[in-house]
């Protein structure tokens, strides 16, 4: 899936650290969902837009699209 | 922001120090072990290494929080495919494969290799026992 998870950390200043922490995962586990090489589980992915306080879908797109 | 954010920060330093703790306890019993039996304390060495193991594993089990994130899972999840991928090629041509070896006289296979195919024989019983169990699981 594709995500735009890296732009909106930027926005609000979080390093890569803060939003695994915020969400409570590792930071490697939100570098490799920057990356795209991991689609995260739906609760985390629901975490993720609670977070940035917007819906899933706008996070997350599926890579065909 | 959510609200879950302060607690998740702690949670994920207490995280970090568990697993410290974790890894630690077992380091020291692998350690214990090597040191023992230099020592010629073989005995002492295993219940040493044993305990090391076994406060892993409880600190696994009752840390406050969970030490590893579904990342891990997927990790441990797909090493665990492919390993069991790689034993199910060595087994289905190593197994008939040496045996036909042996029984041609081609070459004697050692006790070993009839350990090691009964030990992956055991792997995949062992395997497939549990994917019925969760097969009507889940």
């Amino acid at each position: 899936m594709r995500n735009d998870l890296r732009d909106r950390r930027a926005e609000t200043g979080e390093s890569q650290a803060d939003l695994a922490a915020a969400v409570g995962v590792t930071r490697q586990t939100i570098n490799a969902i920057e990356r795209e090489r991991y689609d995260p589980s739906l609760e985390l992915a629901f975490d993720l837009a609670d977070h940035f306080d917007c819906r899933i879908e706008d996070l997350f797109e599926p890579a065909d699209n | 922001m959510s609200e879950h954010t302060a607690p998740a920060t702690t949670r994920l330093s207490t995280r970090k120090r568990y697993k410290r703790i974790a890894y630690g306890l077992l380091g020291a019993g692998i350690l214990a072990l090597w040191i023992a039996i230099a020592l010629d304390r073989f005995v002492l060495g295993v219940a040493l290494y044993w305990a090391g193991g076994l406060g892993m594993g409880l600190v696994q089990r009752f840390s406050p929080v969970d030490l590893y994130d579904e990342r891990d899972s997927t990790i441990e999840r797909e090493a665990g495919h492919y390993t069991m991928k790689l034993f199910a090629y060595v087994f289905i041509l190593g197994a008939p494969g040496g045996l036909v070896l042996a029984e041609s006289d081609v070459l004697t296979l050692p006790g070993e290799f009839y350990g090691a195919m009964w030990t992956l024989f055991a792997v995949f019983v062992a395997y497939g026992a549990f994917v019925i169990y969760y097969k009507y699981r889940l």
